[in-house]
């Protein structure tokens, strides 16, 4: 059976295997702050020391809200074919909030402060016949998540 | 530092003019305020621009020198200002600064822009990968900027038990005071019902609570107090302005970044309330000497959460306001006798300009069928793209 090869909608951004998906950010040696996506800098004004490094950041996290996006955005975004989906807002333990797209729950089943857990899903396929695509939060199990 | 007064303001009524450059809405709005003011041209001693991305020669937006050389070429000094919607905020700010130092006896500050039509797009020439958040938010989810509004909405409602009726009741307040200015867009009166009945746009927001997007112009006069006398008008001081940046920890969901650190002590949308501490502070002020606030409403979201976060309102208390009618130009805390950008749809840089020319109205009680009762102190507050904040005082 042939496997379609599948690209990440932009680079450096999340990395994906059959164990599981995570988001790459960054977290700062000196006073411990966390970006997505990684980060020029800290940009903490007590910090001095702003040294930061890539980090993977927790797969696990809790919905903080929620919207469904109702119409095509413009130009950049490619979904094929479209549907009306839901974004979220996603609190990571620790703190960092991360938006992105909400899959594998239907629009009624939403609920602030549900457990989620971080996976990607296909956008669209390329011109190359290659899947593309994004990081996506679908319902997780109780008590990884904070 | 000396006081500063508002010499005149002037607006080109807000719509969509495709047969219009935007030179010439700047051009009209500040022939209108210069006539308000009773001065020429020649009068000038400096021109701010509030630039945006949109329109305008020389890829800078629009420019005061290209006004200048366009129609009276005076050389004076032309300052163009940056800071997204709210570069109409920091225009009157670098203004104000320019006459309270003594640098200018009378100076002008003015916002036009034209609209692209529908979702605002990404400018062109930013680079396609992991540095651009802009590129980001649009690529891996296409958050459009009614997306970031919305989970804002959807959040307060799980907080404060804000209703889908009372988030309409804000748009419908709006659109009320709309329909007694001339210059907003949309003057047509509205009830919940139709504001529900509007399509959904990004869920909880209907397509009646998020503003549209629009063309226009507004420009403010500001001069010495001497100046201000020699007109013998009613006298309208700068009592307070101030332009402010986010802080670390702000929880806010800012476009067009796709994530934020929750973590600190920072104040909610902080750019724009850091900016209303400022001008409040410089004006010897506090939130209960303010009569009525024109505030950025790009969603009704925005008319209840922001009295909040400026501590002029309990958190949770503006669902309250807005259901017994305080917000109205009759209540305790009227917001936006204009009409807000609900009923303008925002014409970006110039709306933080109008904001001023809406506080000098009032306050000149000359906002007909409109007019907050006996106004003599009113506060502007906008926010524009790449954390920045505007906040101006004025005091008759």
């Amino acid at each position: 059976m042939d496997t379609i090869e599948q690209i990440p909608v932009a680079d450096e951004l999340f990395r994906w295997s059959d164990d599981g998906a995570d988001l790459i950010g960054s977290r700062c040696r000196g006073c411990g702050a966390q970006y997505f996506p990684k980060s020029l800098s800290c940009r903490n004004p007590q910090c001095d020391e702003k040294a930061v490094e890539p980090v993977l950041l927790g797969r696990h996290g809790r919905l903080h809200s929620y919207t469904i996006q109702h119409y095509q955005p413009p130009g950049l975004f490619r979904m094929d074919p479209f549907t009306p989906y839901a974004i979220g807002l996603v609190e990571l333990p620790g703190g960092l909030r991360v938006m992105g797209m909400l899959a594998g729950c239907g629009f009624d089943n939403l609920r602030i402060g549900m457990p989620v857990e971080l996976s990607v899903d296909v956008l669209y396929r390329d011109e190359a016949g290659r899947e593309v695509i994004t990081y996506t939060y679908r319902p997780g199990p109780e008590g990884k998540a904070s | 530092m000396r006081p500063v007064y508002v010499l005149g303001v002037g607006a080109h009524p807000w719509g969509k003019f495709p047969d219009k450059p935007q030179l010439h809405l700047a051009i009209e709005a500040l022939s209108a305020a210069l006539d308000d003011a009773g001065l020429g041209w020649r009068n000038l001693q400096g021109l701010v621009a509030a630039s945006s991305r949109f329109e305008g020669g020389m890829g800078w937006g629009l420019h005061a020198n290209e006004v200048l050389q366009a129609v009276a070429e005076i050389g004076v000094p032309a300052v163009n200002v940056g800071g997204g919607c709210a570069a109409g905020g920091i225009a009157v700010h670098t203004a104000a600064s320019m006459v309270a130092s003594g640098q200018c006896e009378v100076i002008a500050a003015v916002g036009a822009e034209r609209m692209p039509k529908g979702f605002i797009p990404r400018p062109p020439g930013c680079p396609d990968d992991i540095t651009d958040t802009d590129y980001l938010r649009w690529v891996t989810m296409g958050a459009t900027n009614p997306v970031y509004w919305a989970l804002e909405a959807r959040r307060r409602m799980h907080d404060f038990g804000t209703t889908a009726e009372t988030l309409a009741a804000a748009s419908v307040l709006m659109h009320h005071h709309a329909a007694a200015n001339p210059l907003a867009r949309y003057r047509k009166e509205c009830s919940v019902e139709d504001v529900l009945n509007s399509p959904a746009v990004a869920d909880p927001l209907h397509l009646l609570e998020i503003c549209a997007v629009s063309d226009g112009a507004a420009a403010v006069i500001l001069g010495s107090e001497e100046q201000a006398r020699r007109r013998g008008v009613p006298l309208v001081e700068v009592a307070g302005s101030a332009i402010a940046t986010g802080q670390f920890g702000d929880p806010a969901a800012r476009i067009p970044t796709v994530s934020m650190s929750a973590v600190g002590t920072a104040p909610h949308t902080s750019e724009v309330v850091g900016a209303v501490r400022g001008a409040l502070a410089q004006a010897g002020m506090e939130p209960s000497d303010v009569d009525f606030v024109e505030l950025a409403d790009n969603t009704a979201w925005h008319v209840l959460a922001w009295p909040e976060f400026f501590g002029f309102v309990e958190p949770g208390q503006s669902d309250w306001m807005i259901e017994h009618g305080q917000m109205g130009i009759d209540g305790k805390l009227p917001i936006n006798p204009s009409g807000g950008f609900l009923s303008f749809g925002e014409a970006t840089t110039a709306q933080g300009v109008l904001q001023v020319c809406e506080l000098v109205w009032q306050l000149r009680q000359q906002a007909q069928g409109r007019q907050v009762p006996g106004a003599r102190v009113g506060l502007s507050a906008v926010l524009g793209l790449g954390a920045n904040g505007a906040s101006v005082v004025l005091k008759a």
